[in-house]
């Protein structure tokens, strides 16, 4: 679905726990998410820190949307 | 233009006191014919030997192989080569089949030279273990290229050309077992062939030295020193061109290939049937980007303006030779004229390289004759022609002095280990190679 | 007698379903759940003696770690072969055969042997490390799939000569070799004949197949983030409670969109998850871990994007064929475009 949608000219950032997967799947712009059922969520943490992170990464992936690449590449996340 | 080859089958080759071919024995005079070898002074020492399927012998390094012929009418073989110029494809040529003349060094290899076994598991890899050979082993004073591994192997190549003329020559005055003719109408005259597909068939000989005296030639003239041209198939065939000395040996095309070119004898038993083989597009393989791109326009063009349908490419190499083979291909599928192409792979000794160093979604059609790459390993051969070493020593394109995995590629006890590269003429990409290549 | 290994995921290693997808690994003698067949498959020539067992997730979440442990179940045993899987559609059962297996082959040097459907992401991540066979979209294929397996490690292990890719029935590795065709055709034939077929518009097959160039060209990026409008789709499987539009648990075709033009958040209890393929409790107590619906607002409101779409877009993406995602693509692009959206954020889970 990534790859339809860049296709046709719409930014995307494809926010996946399997980065490998990601990359195979041919999507320009990865970014790291947490886990699979969770990907922006760990039941491990407490509200206020789940939120700080969800916060994070979708804010990494706003970012990316508007960043330049040459290649494909996948972002920096600190979780 | 009409060629009337007249095949003599050779049952078996002795040596004895008149050179003569009588019920399929091909007798040589050894001394006579050895003679004619020594006519050049570069020549320092010769032998010959008889080698048939089955012997246990190995030759190495195998630097030419030649089909032994004579043009019953007189002329030289291999106009602007042996002789003087002339038409070649037209006429009566008399050929003694199920044989070749090979050129062996009695020393000295290089990256162009190959190996035969005879017999044994190494048979297959080459067309000649098939053939009952005449074989030249012999030195030459050529110092300036006896420690490279590029070698023009001019006196040796020559001397093997005049044997072949020689040995041919028992043949002139006989009749054939078969006579086979080969001819085209001129293109525009042909109203038969009207309504079939128009084919060309676009061979890239190997010329990629920029000096004179390693690149195949066209009636003489170096390869490397021409833009595409147009040839009649039967010149091919009837010894317009000869191998070079260049290529690494599973690639290249001997002269004994080009003379027997099963691609064009397949295209003329097509021609009038399912096909209008309208011939040969003569095209090179030199090294420059602008002079591959200049050649593809060259086949391109010429065969768009000769109305092709249809197009095989076959190409004498691979690594930056394939360059010139997509481009064609590209080219020629651009000009809305359907191409297949012929080559060998080079897909390294994992087998995970690309196969081709360039690749291309036009070039959709292609038949493949072989890897390069193949690790071959064989045992000791009890009869080695030639010497055994300069498969580890002299730089030939699949062999190697050592190695930290495989070691050297002549080892101690006499067994070998080698790329299918240095296997004589192995990949047979004229059209006898049964060998494809698959993914595992 | 030869020896072989089995590793399977938490449910085929009969520990559970997706509530023990995190099961760290373990190795039991002997033979559970498909290992039965396996045995069964390869006879008398081969002894299937070791089970390994390991949740999906917990190899997916921890791979260093599961692959470490697990060889160093592996240290000191005999095992002439190893098998993982079969996998069908299991996207990350087939990840994780992948990741063992190749830490296996790699350490071992043993031939490592798999089954995957086409579909399943492992096959092209891990072709080329390890056997994988072509197989079944679902355990009902289970019996077959197991068979090429036992089939083809019989083969290697009785020194058989191997086929081709093709021939044998397993996803090329990409390694090229030269074979003689039996029956010998020669190459003057092969070409002309193609050439023939190429004329008369016939199908042909090259002997040199060239891998499709498979590069989306990068869109271009959003010059002003703050003026931009950014949507949310999600393969996911967030939708309503009563999942109005039917979208399967599994191998779906069907996508909705979702207004959230008016919302905050995702509330618990009004938005869950459908996707079979993970323990829903932590999504459905909260649907922005997989929507991130809060989060956008915030940045909404401190301006850093211009507005949200009034929609989001969600379908279940584990099992779902490439082609049907492909399909539902199309369709929700058409949405995208009407509603001017500027950027995407693709969430998978």
């Amino acid at each position: 679905m990534v790859k339809k949608i860049e296709r046709v000219g719409i930014p995307i950032v494809h926010i996946a726990n399997l980065v490998p997967v990601a990359k195979s799947t041919g999507a320009n712009k990865i970014v790291p998410s947490f886990s699979i059922p969770y990907p922006f969520g760990d039941p491990a943490r407490s509200e206020e820190e789940q939120w700080k992170m969800r916060y994070h990464i979708v804010g990494v992936a706003l970012d990316a949307l508007t960043i330049d690449v040459e290649e494909q590449t996948v972002f920096k996340v600190n979780i | 233009m009409k060629l009337e080859l007249g095949n003599f089958y050779v049952k078996d080759i002795v040596f004895g006191d008149k050179t003569s071919y009588s019920n399929g024995i091909l007798t040589i005079n050894k001394e006579e014919a050895l003679k004619v070898v020594m006519e050049d002074e570069h020549i320092t020492e010769a032998e010959l030997h008889i080698v048939k399927p089955g012997d246990r012998v190995r030759l190495v390094p195998v630097k030419e192989a030649i089909e032994p012929r004579v043009r019953v009418g007189g002329g030289p073989l291999f106009p602007g080569v042996t002789g003087d110029l002339m038409q070649a494809g037209n006429g009566r040529t008399h050929a003694l089949k199920d044989c070749s003349v090979l050129v062996v060094g009695k020393h000295w290899g290089g990256f162009q030279d190959g190996l035969i076994d005879m017999s044994g598991e190494g048979a297959k890899y080459t067309y000649f273990s098939q053939l009952k050979n005449i074989v030249l082993v012999a030195d030459t004073d050529e110092e300036f290229e006896k420690r490279e591994q590029q070698k023009k192997n001019r006196a040796l190549r020559w001397a093997g050309m005049r044997l072949a003329e020689y040995i041919g020559s028992s043949v002139r005055n006989l009749e054939p077992e078969k006579l086979e003719v080969f001819e085209l109408e001129p293109i525009t005259k042909r109203t038969k062939e009207k309504d079939l597909p128009s084919v060309v068939l676009v061979l890239q000989f190997q010329s990629q030295m920029e000096e004179l005296g390693y690149n195949d030639l066209i009636y003489g003239w170096d390869t490397n020193r021409m833009l595409p041209t147009f040839m009649h198939p039967n010149e091919v065939l009837d010894g317009a061109v000869i191998s070079g000395s260049f290529m690494p040996s599973s690639s290249k095309w001997s002269t004994y290939d080009i003379q027997n070119f099963p691609v064009i004898r397949r295209l003329y038993k097509e021609h009038g049937k399912t096909l209008n083989f309208l011939g040969v597009i003569a095209s090179n393989l030199n090294v420059a980007l602008d002079q591959k791109e200049r050649a593809a326009l060259f086949v391109a063009q010429m065969a768009k303006s000769l109305g092709a349908d249809g197009a095989i490419v076959a190409e004498e190499g691979y690594g930056n030779p394939d360059a010139d083979f997509i481009a064609c291909i590209v080219a020629l599928e651009d000009a809305g004229i359907k191409t297949v192409g012929i080559t060998p792979e080079c897909t390294g000794r994992d087998g995970r390289s690309q196969p081709l160093v360039t690749m291309d979604p036009k070039a959709d059609a292609i038949v493949s004759t072989g890897d390069v790459s193949q690790l071959i390993e064989l045992p000791l051969m009890e009869t080695v022609l030639g010497e055994l070493e300069s498969l580890a020593r002299d730089g030939f394109a699949g062999g190697w002095w050592g190695d930290e995995i495989l070691g050297p590629s002549v080892r101690e006890d006499g067994s070998i280990i080698m790329e299918n590269n240095s296997m004589f003429c192995g990949d047979q990409v004229v059209g006898w190679s049964t060998k494809t290549v698959k993914e595992f | 007698m030869k020896k072989a290994i089995l590793y399977l995921n938490q449910f085929f290693g009969q520990i559970g379903g997706e509530d023990k997808a995190d099961f760290p690994p373990e190795i039991r003698e002997g033979l559970v759940g498909p290992a039965l067949e396996l045995q069964k498959q390869l006879g008398e020539e081969v002894e299937v003696t070791h089970t390994i067992i390991c949740g999906d997730n917990y190899m997916g979440s921890n791979t260093e770690e599961a692959i470490d442990t697990i060889l160093g179940f592996l240290e000191g045993k005999e095992f002439h072969i190893f098998f993982a899987g079969p996998a069908f559609r299991a996207g990350r059962y087939g990840v994780a055969c992948g990741h063992i297996g190749k830490a296996v082959k790699e350490r071992f040097n043993v031939p490592v042997i798999s089954s995957m459907n086409e579909e399943n992401p492992g096959v092209e991540m891990f072709r080329q490390d390890i056997y994988i066979f072509k197989g079944g979209k679902s355990s009902a294929a289970m019996r077959k799939d197991i068979k090429k397996m036992a089939e083809f490690a019989k083969k290697i292990l009785n020194g058989e000569t191997l086929l081709s890719a093709e021939e044998e029935g397993y996803y090329g590795r990409g390694i090229r070799r030269q074979v003689w065709l039996d029956p010998p055709v020669a190459a003057a034939d092969r070409v002309v004949d193609m050439l023939l077929k190429k004329l008369n518009g016939q199908p042909f097959e090259t002997e040199l197949p060239i891998p499709p160039r498979d590069n989306v060209p990068i869109a271009p990026s959003i010059k002003d983030l703050s003026k931009a409008t950014i949507a949310i789709v999600t393969s996911g499987g967030i939708v309503p409670v009563d999942n109005p539009d039917k979208i399967q648990s599994a191998s779906a075709t069907r996508w909705g969109k979702y207004n959230v033009a008016d919302l905050e958040k995702l509330e618990s209890g009004l938005y869950k998850t459908i996707h079979a393929g993970f323990d829903p409790t932590v999504a459905n107590q909260n649907p922005n871990v997989i929507v991130p619906l809060d989060a956008l607002r915030a940045y909404e409101k401190e301006g850093k994007i211009g507005k949200i779409h009034e929609y989001f877009y969600s379908t279940v993406g584990t099992g779902t064929t490439q082609a049907e995602a492909a399909r539902m693509a199309k369709e929700i692009i058409v949405h995208l475009k009407k509603g001017k959206v500027d950027g995407v954020l693709l969430v998978s889970t």
